[in-house]
């Protein structure tokens, strides 16, 4: 038996390759030079937060960059990156510099065609409607939105059926006013639905008890055509909470899923999601981040007839992704995760893992200098740490991030935001992998860019992978870009988009490297 | 829990913010119940406080709000010689004044940036908020030189005791005290991980029964006999015990349910096993309106008794390394068996919960009486009812066998560990404390 101390010191030793070992891709910091100039700043109210959402604000289909910046003013990157070549930002003023941000998410609210942007706070939140051009102005009283005054740091949405607005899900930390005894005062998240006649939302809902939450999302974890809201929440500061999962049916208030019905009790400092089918058996695996332990949580039992019941196994320890103390940098003390998001860093057709790091704020039992984690898939559905190999491993103060192509050569980029410190972009500059392709959905009517739908590629092995569309989770940020997928050798990719009204699109085989627009009755067309 | 306290708490602004009252107030009690309220929640908001290592702070945070409180009264007597390396408190200057409160509110204020030192931004930013509070209520028409004196008399005597405490062996808790390096023992009956947390697959503070006692005469102290000697044979005792456990789960009650749930207690989401004990002492203070010199001595025997406790059950739990129910269980009657509740992360025998409640149990009568009927409130924000008792050993008892219907003991374990509590407390009551 291998004593711990020795494991632990084979564990940080650059281990030999193994046969089935992901490719490494490399990646290039390139935060000065790309002109990304940005901290997420502040104290106690700012100790969480610092999302950033990307989406294209000015139609040249080039992500942009919106970061939060607590104390200081949020700010817009607009990006003037040539296709395959360095990542290149410019700040630039588009009515969103306001302070107190902790996050943000992109989506079409009032389907224009336009991406607008939700701001969430410590105050009152914000919808800011898309002008073009990446100028964006408050249009929170004409939505009839009321943003209320708590400390947001979480967001979800989605379109309930025949809605012409998405509904809107804003979870809530800590009663701030408590300065010496906040605990137990969390503040109840809140359902902002949209008015029967569409001209705006009803008085929010309150999702009562709230527990601190730090993540939510909409999911149609059981595949049953109607999302429910998955809400992680942070143990640190409730008081007979968990972690919570919502019935939202339309038309109905919303609901808690019970014991009876199979949901299992789970606390953890719960403080982002992310969301992917892992195992190619179309229901989505997910993975929470934690201190000193993350999970990975797959379906205990898909029955042969009839629905799963909300009962998971964590699989992490087997998977390689508890992510639990740094893997490099010599800090030993458990690490704090922040953001979480699956991609496909090294386009080998399998899901890889990034995870933002960092000290909540000088807590001395937890790791200070906590590199970052980019986990990439294996085969035998195990991971393997690439931080450090890859060039990510930052030991800054991360909360926010994201993976996300800035550059349109298929190959997905990175960005940490990191609290009183300068924020962090990686390009990828792997060179010679796998193939890829990326998908733009579009729908006409409301939901333009089909939030609900599920993608699905078939693989050459014959499996089929599954991806819901989706706006929410992550640490307080999100991306709407179209999505991207590796394709390992293959040069063309078999898809189907299952669309949110229930329509099954065909089976087509598209071309691979390239972008495609997809839209329902229509064929294919490059993006 | 704490309703007065709170109360008080929220008049301390509008104390302060009025005229100045006339002569010196006794706010001990206020003083002590506030921040014994921030106690429990920095316990239950700091990650290293795992039950030992909670029991050690609420030990020497009440032997210093005892031992501030002796030092000015004429009924406590100080503990120096009676408690292993507690010094003697600084001897006061003659004839100077000095304002209880501010001596008090001085040595808890330090003991409790000590002890808490590692607590996240929250618990810090929610400790200096309250320190300010505290010492404007305790220096309101005091004068600055008694003040001065007083501060720097209950810093001083808090700071002799902490200095001492730095030499017990718990002092230093690193990786949430699970150990970087530990082998298993690699025997059928031995411990195993029990759980898919990566930390935990090393078991929590295998070296705390090394630490120095309070009590206690030396770490042989309180022996207690082996478990039941394994065995896998049907007719064995030990087969016997673990089927005990899988039938009392097949047909758990909802008042055993709810008894396994109220005094589960686990770390990071309780004021932890003996904090949920110190809650039920500030319940009973508040009901009977306590003097402070019987809560300081509650309290004080309170928290050696559970320190010492947890230090004989650490050295037993690593001594006999014995495997808990689930793996047993899992491995020989039903491998899909789970307890209800979360097994925690070291050797079954003997129960942690038995010791320290036996122990507590044993003080706590001595002190309060028998009967003494008592509510027990401590977990109502988290939505489990209050429970009445008619006396400590009730409750003791019913504390142990929880972690029966909770599934993650043998019933040896409880059985014997309350044993070993009442020993520990026995030890503790030998302790005089008043003049």
């Amino acid at each position: 038996m291998i004593p711990m101390r020795a494991a632990l010191l084979l564990a940080l030793l650059p281990l030999p390759a193994l046969a089935q070992d992901p490719a490494i891709a490399p990646f290039a910091e390139e935060t000065g030079p790309a002109g990304f100039s940005h901290s997420f700043t502040g104290e106690w109210e700012f100790m969480v937060g610092g999302g950033t959402a990307v989406f294209d604000c000015n139609a040249d289909s080039r992500p942009d960059i919106f970061a939060a910046g607590g104390t200081a003013p949020a700010a817009l990157f607009v990006n003037d990156s040539t296709p395959a070549g360095p990542l290149s930002f410019t700040r630039q003023a588009a009515g969103l510099e306001e302070t107190s941000v902790s996050g943000a998410y992109p989506l079409d609210i009032d389907g224009d065609g336009i991406l607008d942007l939700a701001l969430l706070r410590v105050g009152p939140d914000r919808l800011m409607r898309g002008l073009g051009n990446c100028q964006f102005e408050d249009a929170s009283a004409t939505w009839g939105f009321d943003g209320l005054d708590l400390w947001s740091t979480a967001f979800a949405a989605t379109w309930e059926q025949g809605a012409t607005l998405p509904s809107l899900a804003i979870g809530t930390y800590i009663d701030r006013a408590q300065e010496a005894f906040p605990w137990g005062n969390c503040t109840p998240n809140h359902l902002y639905r949209p008015k029967a006649d569409g001209s705006g939302y009803d008085a929010p809902l309150p999702l009562e008890p709230g527990f601190c939450a730090l993540s939510i999302l909409f999911t149609d974890w059981d595949r049953q055509g109607t999302p429910d809201l998955r809400v992680s929440n942070d143990r640190e500061y409730y008081k007979g909470g968990q972690e919570q999962l919502w019935h939202v049916e339309p038309g109905q208030p919303p609901r808690l899923f019970t014991e009876q019905e199979g949901w299992q009790r789970l606390r953890i400092w719960g403080m982002g999601i992310a969301q992917e089918d892992l195992n190619f058996d179309g229901f989505p695996e997910f993975f929470l981040t934690s201190m000193a332990d993350n999970k990975l949580q797959t379906l205990a039992e898909i029955p042969a007839k009839g629905v799963p019941l909300p009962r998971y196994r964590d699989i992490a320890l087997k998977s390689g992704v508890t992510a639990h103390r740094p893997y490099t940098g010599g800090d030993l003390r458990p690490s704090t995760a922040w953001h979480a998001q699956f991609g496909d860093v090294n386009n080998d057709g399998l899901s890889d893992l990034y995870v933002v790091k960092g000290n909540v704020w000088a807590m001395p039992d937890f790791a200070k200098d906590d590199p970052n984690n980019l986990l990439l898939g294996r085969p035998d559905g195990t991971f393997l740490e690439s931080g450090d190999t890859a060039g990510v491993a930052s030991m800054a103060q991360g909360r926010g991030g994201a993976l996300v192509d800035l550059n349109a050569d298929g190959l997905l980029d990175m960005i940490a935001i990191n609290r009183n410190e300068p924020s962090q972009l990686w390009r990828n500059t792997a060179t010679g992998l796998g193939n890829w392709i990326a998908l733009d959905l579009a729908m006409p009517g409301p939901n333009r860019n089909a939030i609900g739908a599920w993608i699905e590629l078939r693989r050459p092995d014959g499996r089929i992978m599954q991806r819901e569309v989706q706006v929410g989770g992550g640490h307080v940020g999100g991306i709407l870009v179209p999505h991207h997928f590796g394709l390992g050798p293959a040069t063309s990719a078999e898809i189907r988009i299952l669309w949110p009204d229930g329509t099954v699109g065909p089976w087509q085989t598209l071309a691979a490297n390239a972008a495609w627009r997809l839209e329902p009755g229509r064929d294919p067309a490059p993006n | 829990m704490f309703k007065g306290f709170a109360a008080t708490l929220a008049v301390v602004s509008c104390i302060l913010a009025g005229s100045a009252q006339a002569g010196p107030r006794d706010d001990r009690a206020e003083v002590l119940g506030t921040w014994y309220r921030m106690i429990l929640e920095l316990v239950r908001h700091t990650p290293t406080q795992t039950p030992p290592v909670a029991s050690r702070a609420f030990a020497y945070t009440a032997l210093i709000a005892y031992e501030a409180t002796a030092s000015g009264s004429n009924r406590l007597q100080s503990l120096a010689g009676q408690v292993n390396a507690l010094p003697p408190a600084p001897p006061r200057e003659d004839g100077a004044t000095y304002d209880e409160d501010v001596v008090l509110n001085a040595a808890l204020a330090l003991a409790v940036e000590v002890y808490f030192a590692n607590t996240g931004p929250t618990g810090q930013r929610a400790k200096a908020a309250l320190s300010k509070q505290l010492g404007a209520l305790t220096a309101e028409g005091v004068d600055a030189e008694t003040l001065a004196r007083s501060q720097a008399y209950g810093e001083t005597l808090a700071r002799a005791i902490i200095a001492a405490s730095e030499t017990d062996g718990g002092a230093v808790i690193e990786n949430m005290g699970f150990p970087m390096t530990y082998t298993l023992g690699g025997e059928p009956q031995d411990w195993v991980p029990t759980n898919l947390i990566q930390l935990q697959q090393a078991p929590l503070l295998p070296h705390w029964g090394k630490n120095r006692p309070f009590t206690l005469p030396d770490g042989e102290a309180c022996p207690l006999p082996p478990p039941p000697a394994y065995s896998e044979d049907p007719s064995s005792e030990f087969y016997k015990q673990a089927m005990e456990v899988y039938e009392v789960s097949k047909s758990l009650t909802d008042e055993q349910k709810i008894i396994a749930r109220f005094w589960s207690d686990d770390p990071m989401l309780s004021p932890t096993p003996p904090g949920h004990w110190v809650a039920i002492i500030f319940q009973i203070a508040e009901r009977d309106a306590m003097p402070i010199e019987e809560q300081v001595n509650a309290l004080v025997r309170l928290g050696m008794a559970v320190s010492d406790g947890f230090i004989v059950n650490c050295r037993d739990k690593y001594k006999y390394d014995l495997l808990r129910p689930v793996t047993y269980i899992n491995r020989l009657i039903d491998p899909k068996w789970q307890p209800l509740l979360i097994t925690p992360p070291f050797p079954e025998y003997p129960s942690g919960h038995s010791t320290q409640s036996g122990a507590v149990a044993q003080v706590l009568t001595a002190v309060f009486g028998d009967p003494f009927p008592f509510t027990d409130s401590t977990h109502e924000a988290d939505g489990l009812a209050p429970r009445d008792f008619p006396d400590f050993w009730t409750a003791a008892n019913e504390a142990g066998i929880s972690r029966l219907y909770g599934g993650i003991h043998f019933r040896a374990a409880i059985d014997l560990g309350l044993d070993q509590g009442a020993c520990v407390g026995d030890y503790v009551n030998a302790l005089r404390t008043w003049k």
